[in-house]
């Protein structure tokens, strides 16, 4: 089992649908068996964080980068995931990518 | 060779001997002649200021290419602490000079380029980046100062650039060579142009599959064989001629300085070639680039306001009317509008971002806006200088007139003022309201950085309305509100029920 720690922006002028993308995630996770469970506990020891950011600015990971945290995260800001254009609707199925390519593990 | 000073910055245009015409004369030396000082003096304001301590930390950067400090006129911005300081600057540099200082057109260039590059590289396997970086190193090293060319002259505007009877209506390609392309066209209104070394061009608008010979950017010295300036004129621009006094801002004139740029058969070596028919670029070239210019406004023009802020102010008093309470209620208004910009440039600088290239870029929502308030708010700060100046900015004799010894000192008693404020002081700065507030000033305002139905365009774009329907929809009780739900513990058409119920029941305490 592979934890996906969920990080919300405050979504004050988002570009996405911060929800509805996460939700389409876990169907795309779904669908293709893989072994992953997510979570918005901040207590919970996760594998890899997701910050979803509803804009390009992406305060999530201002502030992560800021603490120097070292931990593997992703990032969507907007449609843009990391440094890389993605269209709203093809993010779910790049996410899946990304956590297989950052982490053997899970596939 | 490292940054230069003002007078270094001068010095060097003389080399240039480009190719530059106004009145229909062809002018031999552009540094040499009254007309264009001020403008230069403006620009060369930036280059002095960066060797001030004072205001060394927003005015140099340093080089994520070479590691060397340089003037942040020529910088790529790294962080959101780049792009905050760039409005800072630009903020500055119109406190001291009043005017369009010009050469952010070439940096809003310089970042827009960048990023379009490493994108187009990505999608088409091109190296246009590395070659941008290249010339990049040399504008640094060099301390150059590029005059940004992006609008053309664009001819029926209901047809696209490949569709023009007049081909040169738009910056084409006319041949591809093994070194190079060559180049005919106009590219129009370009600011601080004739005082600028190198001339970097980018596509005035999104280009279709048709108009790919269109889909152009490059760079080439301003001394280029087949580059022609002709000088634009300005409102009271010969008063200059005439005397200081009369000239309003004789030492910074009055906005940039704009010139058209007549291309005609311009070799450019593949070297100097940063898009060449990748037409599916030309919208986001021209969109990176308009939203870094539409955030200066916040800055430069809210710089100005400072000026006709503090001159309508020294003017209040000098009439005797400082503390009426009108005065200080246009001032007042005056400065909350102007520090509105400020607040909004600063915002769209926060809210930046990293792109795919490294390089940061303002929010272009919030730039966008800055920019559209700038097409209102100045005409209101300016509306009100005028105001408070009174109707003597538009009936001032001139200093000819002040100095007739035959009727000289009669007409300078006329305007006499409250003690200890010199007539010729008053009159300088009510020829200072007027030249910020009457002139061509106002036009810059409203069109500089594109015209306000351009930044509605990219408003509509980008703010999200189909979200605002969305959140109006569930606060009206039209779509399911999940949240109120969760707070009243049960479905909302139940929670209604009940409430009707509650009425009906007469258990309302009011009842």
């Amino acid at each position: 089992m592979l934890w996906v720690g969920i990080r919300y922006c405050g979504g004050c002028n988002p570009q996405i649908d911060r929800t509805g993308l996460v939700e389409k995630l876990k169907e795309e996770t779904k669908k293709r068996l893989l072994d992953v469970a997510f979570t918005t506990d901040r207590d919970r020891v996760t594998d890899i964080t997701l910050f979803v950011n509803g804009c390009t600015h992406g305060c999530l990971e201002e502030e992560f980068l800021r603490t120097g945290n070292q931990r593997p995260y992703l990032s969507v800001k907007g449609e843009t995931v990391g440094d890389n254009y993605i269209a709203e609707k093809d993010i779910p199925a790049f996410l899946v990518q990304e956590m297989i390519r950052q982490l053997p593990l899970f596939d | 060779m490292g940054m230069m000073t003002g007078k270094e910055y001068i010095e060097s245009l003389r080399a240039l001997n480009h190719e530059v015409y106004f009145m229909g004369k062809k002018i031999k030396n552009v540094i040499d002649e009254p007309m264009f000082q001020p403008h230069i003096h403006a620009a060369a304001m930036i280059y002095q200021l960066a060797h001030k301590p004072e205001y060394e930390e927003v005015m140099t950067a340093t080089s994520h290419l070479t590691g060397e400090k340089i003037n942040r006129f020529t910088h790529i911005h790294q962080s959101i602490d780049d792009l905050v300081k760039k409005v800072r600057m630009m903020r500055l540099l119109g406190q001291k000079t009043g005017t369009c200082f010009q050469r952010c057109v070439g940096l809003d260039g310089l970042c827009a380029v960048y990023v379009t590059t490493y994108d187009m590289d990505q999608k088409h396997g091109t190296n246009y980046h590395e070659r941008f970086k290249k010339w990049l190193v040399e504008v640094q090293k060099h301390d150059w100062m590029p005059s940004g060319a992006m609008t053309d002259a664009r001819g029926d505007r209901s047809l696209r650039p490949s569709q023009q009877k007049n081909k040169d209506a738009y910056l084409h390609i006319k041949e591809r060579t093994e070194e190079g392309i060559i180049v005919s066209g106009v590219k129009a209104h370009i600011t601080g142009a004739i005082n600028s070394h190198e001339i970097l061009t980018m596509p005035t608008r999104t280009m279709g599959e048709g108009d790919k010979d269109y889909a152009l950017s490059f760079a080439v010295p301003s001394n280029t064989k087949g580059v022609t300036f002709v000088f634009s004129r300005q409102t009271n621009d010969t008063r200059r001629l005439d005397s200081p006094l009369d000239a309003g801002n004789p030492k910074y004139g009055i906005v940039g300085g704009e010139a058209v740029i007549l291309f005609k058969d311009v070799f450019v070596p593949w070297e100097r070639v940063f898009m060449a028919g990748e037409y599916d670029f030309t919208t986001e070239l021209v969109e990176t680039f308009a939203g870094y210019h539409r955030s200066n406004y916040g800055g430069c023009k809210v710089g100005l306001a400072d000026i006709v802020i503090g001159g309508s102010g020294w003017i209040a008093e000098a009439h005797g009317i400082g503390t009426a309470s009108h005065i200080i209620d246009k001032l007042t208004e005056m400065i909350a509008m102007s520090e509105t910009c400020w607040s909004c440039t600063l915002a769209c600088s926060y809210e930046g971002y990293k792109t795919p290239s490294g390089a940061y870029h303002i929010h272009p929502l919030l730039a966008n806006v800055v920019k559209l308030n700038i097409t209102r708010m100045t005409y209101e700060w300016m509306r009100l200088a005028q105001d408070i100046a009174g109707g003597k900015i538009i009936t001032l004799p001139s200093e000819k007139d002040l100095d007739n010894p035959e009727s000289g000192s009669l007409v300078e008693a006329c305007f006499t003022g409250k003690e200890g404020y010199p007539t010729r002081d008053i009159i300088k700065m009510l020829r200072l309201i007027e030249n910020m507030s009457v002139g061509a000033g106002l036009p810059e305002a409203m069109h500089g950085a594109g015209s306000p139905a351009a930044q509605k365009i990219m408003i509509a774009r980008r703010g999200g309305i189909d979200k605002k329907v969305e959140l109006a929809k569930t606060v009206a009780g039209i779509k399911e509100d999940k949240l109120f739900e969760e707070i009243v513990g049960k479905k909302e058409q139940n929670h209604w029920k009940e409430v009707k119920n509650h009425i009906d029941g007469k258990k309302v305490q009011i009842y």
